[in-house]
């Protein structure tokens, strides 16, 4: 038995296979999940220690191929070849047979370790789709195990059999073979490659994609280091396109297609002519080209009405106590300094659990719902045109859609976007969603105080501006976008178990981070108070303040938190005011209300936002989106402020 | 006999068709590859968004969907199949 140390083990796949429902069932609650493609954007990695040994694992974003397209299939490929793993899951939906076996067939030219994880095997049978698990794994040359991750059937099999495959060192595949006379040129590149060239995982694969990785990079060094080989590259190219008359790398991705196409037709049967499911029912009107468009208003309207439904009463409920306790501490004859810390402290830790809460966790709850049905895709589908408008397209809608939960993932989420362009522009977009922080204070305010309507109302100005600036920023950047291909998974009935795992690991973080955030804020800006230094920072920002959008001029202070974190702004209201939450309306009149909210809202994403700009697309977009959220908060909050 | 060959826009809904070629770049023809979609394939057109937004394309032969923007299922060419498979 080979002596391994900490193995590591990757899990590879197509986009949407379940790679990271599968890595969170082994590996505990980690990594982002949804029905959506690519939803995993950078890899998450975890130590599993089972029967005496240590296994890393890693979940990587899901590539269609291994000639990569976009950001996110790219950072996958860089970490496959790296550090080449002790063993390759390849996670396959079963469902996709057909086409997901094309990567497969791709991962075993790498001749590296490979199990193949069939999973989603319950939702291929309820499409008609019966496979043999044992044939194809006698055809491949590798286990192949079953697997239905979102119900944890078949984890315990595949990680006895990756075991098995680590300790005795086998499951190291043979690389399929193509047709003779195309096998013939790559065979006769693969002994050109010389000796001292950089070889990825083997000869063969190297030729494969010297072949295929076109010019985009390695072709000019290539020219200059080994202008031998180049000419045997270019060579090999010509005579598989005169062989086939298709471009050279068609020729080789046409016979994977035809490699898969075979293999799947002798493992699997499909019943073709049963009734159409009610998935298929549910469908034609989630995406009907009428229907659809209602259907997609009445979710996100019932969206927003259970949110505030759940999480207006329940706001009371939990604020009672605490304005009891803030009411109490101001009669004891306490020093002021600890008063003040007290006070502090009171806002902090009430106004997180009372205000921001009982917002967050309903939106969390419908949000992963919404993403685990698979509905982001549909709804990319629908709005594609509007979003061609902004100068966008469809694929640009699933990180939107993410940035009402939070800006950070959504910012992240554009990796799935191919052009520079479009995720500049969606980046630059997205902290002009009202995120879950947001629409807590957009809540705990508008709909709290002038009832749910005008919060509803807006909502909706707010995701118009967000329209209004997408549209003047594509003028400016005019640049034709590539179009729309979107893959439309299939609708699946979201697993409560999952759900509430991703609310608990949520929650979790906001406890750890924000949590601990608002609760400093309120006792600095308590502190602040109590020496007088608020009035210094109100002072300077006075003219924007009370002279540009009419509110007290004692606010200032709130807006240097908001940039903290959205939420702390609300509580550093009612503490810079001095006031208790219900008695807001007697201090702001309505219009001060709406104007204070719009405000906050835009006018700078919030600090986490602005570093995840800064690391994700450039220094100069997360200054030039801080620039630009502060010009359209100003203008948007006089105008609101001369029509209300 | 060979059916009619037209544009996948010009494609009439929920009939088999055969995909022939992809008039696009290689940027195109390689996503649509990854994505399952080769020359020679059977697709059905599902469903079009409003206001010319894009098409909903099944592959038959592999299983999974995709919506396609108007500017690349133009490029498409299919041959229409009704009342042969």
């Amino acid at each position: 038995m080979a002596k391994l140390e900490r193995p590591l083990i990757v899990f590879v796949g197509q986009p949407n296979s379940g790679k990271s429902t599968l890595f969170n069932a082994i590996a505990g609650h980690k990594a982002q999940t949804s029905n959506f493609p690519g939803t995993t954007v950078s890899h998450t990695h975890s130590e599993v220690y089972i029967n005496g040994l240590i296994l890393r694992i890693v979940d990587l974003p899901g590539t269609y191929s291994l000639n990569p397209a976009d950001p996110a299939e790219k950072a996958a490929l860089v970490h496959l070849f790296q550090e080449p793993p002790n063993l390759i899951v390849n996670v396959v939906d079963a469902s996709l047979l057909g086409r997901s076996l094309e990567l497969t067939l791709e991962l075993l030219e790498l001749e590296q370790p490979l199990i193949l994880a069939l999973n989603m095997i319950d939702l291929a049978e309820k499409k008609g789709i019966k496979i043999n698990p044992k044939k194809l794994e006698a055809l491949l040359g590798v286990p192949v195990v079953a697997t239905v991750a979102n119900r944890g059937r078949g984890i315990k099999e595949l990680l006895s059999c990756s075991l098995a495959c680590l300790q005795r060192n086998q499951c190291r595949p043979k690389a399929p073979r193509w047709n003779p006379d195309v096998e013939k040129y790559i065979h006769s590149l693969a002994e050109a490659i010389p000796d001292d060239f950089c070889m990825v995982a083997n000869r063969r694969f190297t030729a494969i994609k010297l072949i295929e990785a076109g010019d985009t990079f390695c072709h000019e060094i290539l020219g200059e280091f080994k202008p031998e080989l180049k000419r045997k590259v270019e060579e090999t190219r010509y005579k598989l396109e005169s062989l086939r008359h298709l471009p050279a790398y068609e020729v080789l991705a046409a016979e994977r297609h035809h490699l898969a196409l075979k293999l799947f037709e002798t493992v699997a049967k499909v019943e073709r002519g049963r009734k159409i499911g009610l998935e298929e029912k549910l469908d034609s009107i989630l995406m009907h080209p009428v229907l659809g468009y209602p259907v997609l208003l009445l979710i996100f309207s019932f969206f927003f009405f259970f949110i505030f439904a759940l999480g207006n009463p329940l706001e009371q409920f939990l604020l009672k106590p605490w304005s009891w306790l803030q009411s109490w501490s101001h009669h004891q004859a306490w020093p002021p300094v600890f008063l003040a810390l007290i006070d502090g402290l009171i806002q902090g830790l009430g106004g997180g659990l009372a205000i921001v809460l009982p917002y967050f966790l309903p939106l969390l709850f419908l949000m992963s719902l919404l993403e685990d049905l698979g509905y982001l895709a549909r709804a990319g589908f629908l709005l594609d045109s509007l979003m061609h408008r902004i100068g966008l397209h469809g694929k640009s809608v699933a990180p939107f859609i993410l940035g009402f939960g939070c800006n950070v993932p959504a910012i992240m989420g554009t990796r799935i976007l191919e052009s520079p362009r479009d995720r500049f522009l969606t980046s630059l977009l997205i902290p002009f969603i009202p995120c879950s922080a947001r629409t807590a204070v957009i809540l705990a305010i508008i709909a709290f105080f002038l009832g749910p309507w005008w919060a509803m109302g807006f909502y909706f100005f707010q995701l118009l501006v967000v329209a209004l600036v997408g549209s003047i920023l594509s003028f400016f950047l005019k640049e034709p976008s590539p179009g729309l291909i979107l893959e439309i998974p299939s609708l699946k009935i979201p697993s409560l178990k999952i759900v509430f795992s991703k609310i608990i690991c949520e929650l979790r973080s906001f406890i750890q981070f924000a949590w601990p955030i608002l609760i400093a804020g309120s006792l600095v800006l308590s502190l602040l108070q109590l020496v007088g230094a608020d009035l210094w920072i109100n002072r300077a920002l006075s003219p924007l303040v009370k002279g540009a959008l009419g509110l007290p001029s004692s606010l200032g202070v709130t807006l240097i938190f908001g940039f903290l974190r959205k939420e702390l702004s609300l509580l550093m209201m009612l503490q810079a005011l001095g006031i208790d939450y219900q008695a807001l309306p007697e201090v702001l009149s309505r219009s001060q209300l709406i104007v204070f909210t719009a405000f906050i809202s835009l006018f700078i994403p919030c600090l986490s936002t602005v570093v995840i700009i800064w690391k994700e697309i450039s220094q100069r977009a997360a200054l030039f989106s801080m620039l630009l959220n502060l010009s359209v908060a100003t203008v948007v909050a006089l105008i609101l402020r001369l029509i209300l | 006999m060979a059916g009619r060959i037209v544009r996948l826009t010009e494609a009439p809904q929920g009939v088999p068709l055969r995909m022939i070629d992809v008039l696009g770049g290689h940027g195109v023809r390689r996503r649509l590859m990854a994505l399952g979609f080769h020359p020679g394939d059977l697709i059905e057109r599902n469903s079009d968004a409003l206001f010319g937004g894009p098409v909903l394309v099944k592959n038959l032969t592999g299983g999974s969907s995709v919506a396609l923007g108007r500017g690349i299922a133009q490029k498409i060419i299919v041959e229409i199949l009704d009342g042969q498979t």
